[in-house]
């Protein structure tokens, strides 16, 4: 009796695994919008050195194809889940014939099997899902088609939009111990390099870079109790840095004074930490406490640095 | 292979194997959906019966119960009404017809006054033999000796007296210190014989002079019983130990055929004709602790069929073709008053149990109706067995096969039409030669900048590695891509031989897995 009862035990936490498993695939996670707490998005890498409308296309292109995967997806969704069902149904052909004084496991086999060909479906409809792409990505679609028109004829855009991650343990920069033995990482994530040669002869590099702090995980001992404790890892912060450099084209421009731009002046959530012009090339820095900072703010940077360039007379 | 391709192959791989498996099943005749039922026609109070048997006892062509315990002997009609009974002081009952008059009678052994031995015929008692010297009833037989039938008496001491019908002592034989186990007729050249074993292991055949043809010595016994097996004349003498002993010896001159340890007490031994082959017999064998075994004796020796088991002493074996397909099932009954049935694979089937152990079971037709009569400590019931299936019920593997197989096939359907996810690692590239030069400065400038924030310090370890790695590789690219387009390129990176990744012409170590490259 023991050995039925624990053997029943095990086939219900089984059959509850498996039944919350498809019920979870059916049930498709939707983030509520502005839902609190932080968004996972699609671990993304582009390598960019084409014209900027095909890189548009191109980008659209993308993500049209993982919308196409996950939508053929959806819609079979609930399929795993009736053939659970079906699986249920059929092992109760043999319950009922148990109960008439039969004893078949026959039809309970093949609902075994067809809970098994459920899961192998659940997990490829699971592979079909992706997640939200990161608003970084529209926000570089923003910037290339603001600056689609300043571009060189036939020249590219060069560079790479990563958005795989900007706490990768690849992306650690350095780590340092503090008093108490405590590891802290230091993230550099630079998630937008860009170069361009524009129209009017400048050519200019753009480089965004996320830096973050997080101290890892550690074993702590009470002083009272001598337990020894678990400590999760943290996160410290994050800020966003931006460069801008210009290599200015001397035949057209000359580069202006820098009083109208100065270190410390803010410019959307950025503020200028850095400013130089020596050599005819405009080199500007500039950090934003913010975790995300959206395309109009990087523009504005630019044009900020371009506000600094005088035509000279024809 | 098409992507799309894959998950038909795939499905069509696994429903040809549940279908072979389905068919093993089907044709293989492993599936079948068949029960045993019973219903009571009566019961009656009976504690405790030590023999029971249906039997014609009145010579009226229709069968009677006939029941014994430790203290009565009793006759059911069909219906359950008491025929006759008799009290007796520890009474030990065999049949066997000695008055000659074409109808079985019951002969008992007792200890009444002194030792004793009646004849119930049709109803009367009659007291045969009485202060015999021997003595308490342990075992006794009817043996139709050539010369003549005589009742062979077998004490708790170990001592053998035989009568005859008329009373008269034959012979005597001091057997055994112990008690007598078992008694049986044998054939020994066609001529009957008595086989006999005690307590203490000994076994012998025996014949009508109370001679000892041949006398073996084995572990202590608990059943023996003779039968001829395959019909030539010679019977074979089974026995069971104490200890798990299980030997088949020849009557003839007590070599042994077969033997096998069970593991437990042997508590029962009888013959059931489970395959319903004549020329074979098949022994079905219970132990002290509920464990079941068929053997067949094919003549030379015995191989074990299958095994079973109830959840206690076996307590009686008995045999009935419950379903009339000229095979006998073996119903068991167990101390804790389980009965089941066992069918020629070894299949166990169960049957209402009783609420005290069984006794004794024995089949036969009372008032016409086959019946399964159950003695158990309390009572003794007549039970209709009956056997049911669900027609056709063997080729539901194939159905069920057929469906799991449609399904899978169904699934395939629905992945082959899901696109494949899109590589989320891209590249948007022109190929012109000027476009592939820029990215190419672009990248040795990126690469001079990662390098930079290295000897600043921004930048050390994994993440100047991984940044490098990525790097060089998408320079690896632009090269492949320089020469995919027909243009003249200086190659100037190479593939580590040992973890893959992009280095530098001229480097003689691996910076990412520290192999030795020789480019």
């Amino acid at each position: 009796m023991e050995v039925l009862l624990c053997g029943g035990g095990i086939a219900a936490i089984v059959v509850l695994v498996i039944f919350f498993y498809l019920l979870n695939t059916a049930r498709k996670k939707v983030p509520a919008a502005g839902a609190i707490g932080k968004k996972n998005y699609a671990p993304l890498y582009i390598s960019l050195a084409d014209k900027p409308m095909s890189i548009l296309q191109g980008m659209n292109r993308l993500k049209a194809e993982v919308q196409r995967t996950e939508t053929a997806g959806d819609k079979w969704r609930w399929i795993p889940m009736l053939i659970f069902f079906a699986g249920i149904g059929l092992a109760l052909i043999d319950g009922l014939l148990i109960l008439l004084g039969y004893f078949s496991l026959v039809f309970s086999a093949g609902g075994l099997i067809l809970w098994i060909a459920a899961i192998v479906m659940a997990r490829s409809i699971r592979r079909s899902d992706s997640l939200d792409f990161s608003p970084r990505y529209e926000g570089l679609k923003h910037i290339l088609y603001t600056l689609r028109d300043d571009l060189r004829p036939g020249s590219t855009f060069l560079g790479h939009l990563d958005l795989t991650g900007s706490m990768l343990p690849t992306k650690v920069a350095r780590s340092a111990k503090d008093t108490q033995n405590r590891t802290t990482n230091y993230y550099r994530d630079e998630w937008l390099a860009l170069k361009a040669k524009l129209y009017d002869g400048n050519v200019i590099r753009i480089s965004a870079v996320q830096k973050s702090k997080k101290r890892a995980s550690y074993t702590k001992r009470s002083r009272i109790s001598g337990k020894y404790k678990m400590k999760p890892e943290k996160f410290k912060g994050t800020m966003q840095d931006l460069k801008v450099r210009i290599v200015v084209n001397p035949e057209m421009y000359q580069i202006g004074s820098s009083s109208t731009l100065s270190a410390g002046q803010n410019i959307g959530k950025y503020t200028v930490t850095a400013l130089s012009t020596e050599g005819g090339i405009i080199n500007l820095a500039a950090s934003s406490p913010f975790e995300e900072v959206e395309h109009e703010n990087i523009l504005g940077v630019i044009q900020s640095a371009y506000s600094l360039l005088q035509r000279k007379a024809a | 292979m098409s992507k799309k391709i894959i998950p038909f192959v795939v499905a069509i791989i696994m429903s040809c194997l549940v279908m072979a498996v389905a068919a093993v099943f089907a044709f293989g005749g492993l599936v079948a959906a068949e029960k045993f039922g019973s219903s009571s026609a009566w019961s009656q109070p009976y504690n405790t019966a030590e023999s029971m048997k249906v039997i014609d006892l009145t010579g009226d062509g229709q069968d009677e119960l006939f029941i014994q315990n430790t203290s009565n002997v009793s006759v059911f009609d069909g219906a359950g009404n008491i025929l006759w009974n008799f009290d007796y002081s520890t009474p030990k009952t065999t049949l066997g017809d000695v008055n000659n008059d074409g109808v079985e009678d019951i002969i008992v052994y007792h200890s009444g006054a002194g030792s004793a031995v009646d004849v119930i015929s049709k109803g009367q008692a009659q007291t045969i033999a009485k202060s015999l010297s021997i003595g308490t009833p342990a075992r006794n037989a009817v043996i139709r000796f050539p010369s003549g039938p005589q009742i062979v008496l077998g004490d708790s001491s170990g001592a053998l007296l035989s009568v005859g019908t008329n009373g008269q002592t034959t012979w005597q034989n001091v057997f055994s210190s112990e008690e007598i186990r078992g008694m049986d007729d044998a054939l020994v050249g066609g001529q009957m014989h008595v086989a006999v074993a005690s307590h203490d292991g000994t076994v012998a055949v025996i014949d009508e002079q109370g001679n000892v043809i041949w006398q073996i010595r084995q572990e202590q016994l608990r059943r023996m019983r003779a039968f001829d097996l395959n019909g030539d004349g010679n019977s074979e003498v089974i026995t069971g130990g104490e200890y798990g002993a299980f030997f088949i010896y020849s009557a003839v001159d007590g070599s042994v055929l077969f033997n096998q340890s069970l593991g437990q007490a042997v508590s029962e031994v009888r013959t059931v004709e489970l395959n319903g082959d004549p020329s074979s017999r098949e022994i079905v064998v219970g132990g002290k602790e509920g464990g079941v075994w068929a053997f067949s004796f094919d003549g030379v020796t015995a191989h074990q069929l299958w095994t079973g088991s109830l959840s206690d002493k076996v307590t009686e074996i008995s045999g009935l073709d419950i379903n009339e397909d000229g095979k006998e099932e073996a119903v068991l009954g167990d101390d804790l008053g389980k009965v089941a049935i066992f069918t020629e694979d070894g299949t166990r089937n169960n049957l209402p149990s009783h609420s005290s152990g069984i006794t004794r079971i024995d089949i036969g037709k009372l008032g016409g109706e086959r019946y399964v009569v159950i003695a158990d400590y309390n009572q003794v019931e007549v039970t209709k067995v009956n056997f049911s299936s669900i027609p056709g019920f063997k080729f539901v593997p194939l159905l069920v096969g057929l469906i799991v197989s449609a399904v899978m096939l169904v699934i395939a359907a629905i992945l082959a039409s899901i696109p494949p996810k899109p590589e989320l690692k891209v590249s948007f590239q022109d190929k012109s030669r000027e476009s592939l030069e820029a990215e190419r400065r672009m990248l040795k400038e990126s690469i001079a900048d990662v390098e930079r924030l290295r000897k600043s310090g921004e930048m050390t370890g994994e993440s100047y590695l991984a940044r490098l790695k990525r790097l060089r590789a998408d320079l690896a690219e632009n090269e492949t891509a320089f020469k995919t387009a027909g243009f003249q390129i200086r190659v100037e990176t190479f593939k580590c031989p040992n973890c893959g990744g992009t280095l530098e012409l001229g480097m003689d170590k691996c910076e990412y897995c520290g192999q030795v490259t020789l480019s």
